[in-house]
């Protein structure tokens, strides 16, 4: 639920990146910290292992200052991609605007890819929310690596709502910004 | 008795303070939120846990505070902010806004500490914000409504911001 305080004229909405542990979500949040103009990112805070694993999120709020009398802000998070987080991924979901749900393009990490998906469904239920009426947009990371699935199968079988989907090389940068846009406008498109 | 502080909060600074408050509350999905004066008045309260004896709350959860940091001094502590509660089934978590106000979150263990750490700090962070308000006692007026403008602006604003 995005918070429209008319009060203050200040909106704020939540982007959260999802996917199984490894696929590149914090990688995602990194280049944008440090490729986005300074003056428009707060401290990039995460919450890590000493393996730099997420351990529980990585947040990193955008802030388009003022835009129409109201100060727009963003607020994406990661959550913690390992299985044994799946608490953790709860909590973080709760009260998200926006999902970018990232994929590990290699075909060995297809099944996992999946059954995050489903987590992921079946967390928004509980949350009482539908993804196919909310903000959400997929990502195919690691186009880079040899193993990758095409991008044609990797749309038939984990983008069954046809929802936006861009490729990516989060490491090198590569479909970070294309992503973020595409999800920040779904978001303001439905406040 | 500590004499009451001599803030005075208008109705605009409370509005703030609620926003602030009714987040951390949902964020954390805690099942109270207070802001108290350090003399332990209840600013403003929120949650589902509704407590009858909230002005008892506030005063105790004040004196509480006060009293660890006391502990914490004589110990050596150089800066203690916040204490952390840990019951059977509810967790208290207070920390404090500048020297003034405290906050508090009651809080369930299906809630993260971490959570609750960081949501406090950044709630702390707007709440500060408040009270300088509440201090200089400014109050700032506007008016606008999210309209097909203010999509179309926010979206070329994204595009222009959203881009290394
Ligand atoms: N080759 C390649 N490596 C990538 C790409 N994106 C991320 N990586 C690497 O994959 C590793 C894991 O990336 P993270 O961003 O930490 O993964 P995560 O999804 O946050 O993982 P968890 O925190 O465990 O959930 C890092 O070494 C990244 O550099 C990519 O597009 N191509
Ligand atoms: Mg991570």
């Amino acid at each position: 639920m995005a918070l429209i305080n008319i009060a203050t004229h200040e909106i704020h909405c939540k982007i959260v990146y999802y996917g199984i542990g490894y696929c590149g979500k914090t990688t995602n949040l990194q280049y944008v910290y440090k490729s986005i103009n300074p003056a428009i990112r707060g401290e990039m805070l995460s919450i890590a292992t000493e393996t730099e694993r997420t351990l529980f999120f990585d947040f990193l709020p955008l802030d388009l200052g003022t835009v129409h009398g109201f100060r727009t802000r963003f607020h994406l998070y990661t959550v913690p991609g390992q299985i044994l987080y799946e608490r953790t991924r709860l909590a973080v979901l709760n009260g998200a605007d926006g999902i970018v749900f990232v994929v590990d393009s290699q075909a060995e990490k297809f099944e996992e890819n999946v059954q995050s998906i489903a987590e992921l469904e079946m967390y928004m239920r509980r949350l009482g929310k539908d993804l196919g009426h909310f903000p959400f947009v997929m990502q195919w990371n690691k186009r880079d690596l040899p193993s990758a699935l095409p991008v044609h199968v990797l749309d038939r079988y984990l983008n069954r709502r046809r929802v936006p989907a861009f490729e990516a090389v989060a490491s090198s940068g590569v479909g970070v910004f294309a992503t973020l846009r595409a999800i920040s406008k779904s978001v303001i498109a439905q406040l | 008795m500590e004499q009451l502080s001599n803030l005075v909060i208008s109705d605009h600074e409370l509005e703030a303070i609620r926003a602030t408050l009714s987040k951390l509350l949902h964020d954390t999905s805690a099942s109270t939120v207070m802001l108290l004066d350090k003399s332990g008045q209840v600013i403003s309260n929120f949650g589902n846990g509704v407590r009858r004896n909230v002005t008892s709350l506030g005063a105790l959860l004040a004196g509480a505070f006060s009293s660890s940091r006391q502990v914490a001094e004589l110990l050596g502590e150089k800066d203690f902010r916040t204490i952390f509660q840990q019951g059977m089934h509810e967790n208290i978590y207070t920390t404090l806004v500048e020297e003034q106000w405290l906050l508090v979150i009651v809080f369930d263990k299906l809630t993260h500490i971490g959570l609750v750490k960081v949501l406090s700090k950044k709630a702390t962070d707007e709440l500060v914000r408040v009270l300088a308000r509440v201090k200089a006692d400014t109050s700032r007026r506007k008016t606008s409504v999210i309209n097909v403008e203010f999509r179309s602006s926010v979206e070329d604003t994204i595009d222009l911001l959203f881009r290394d």
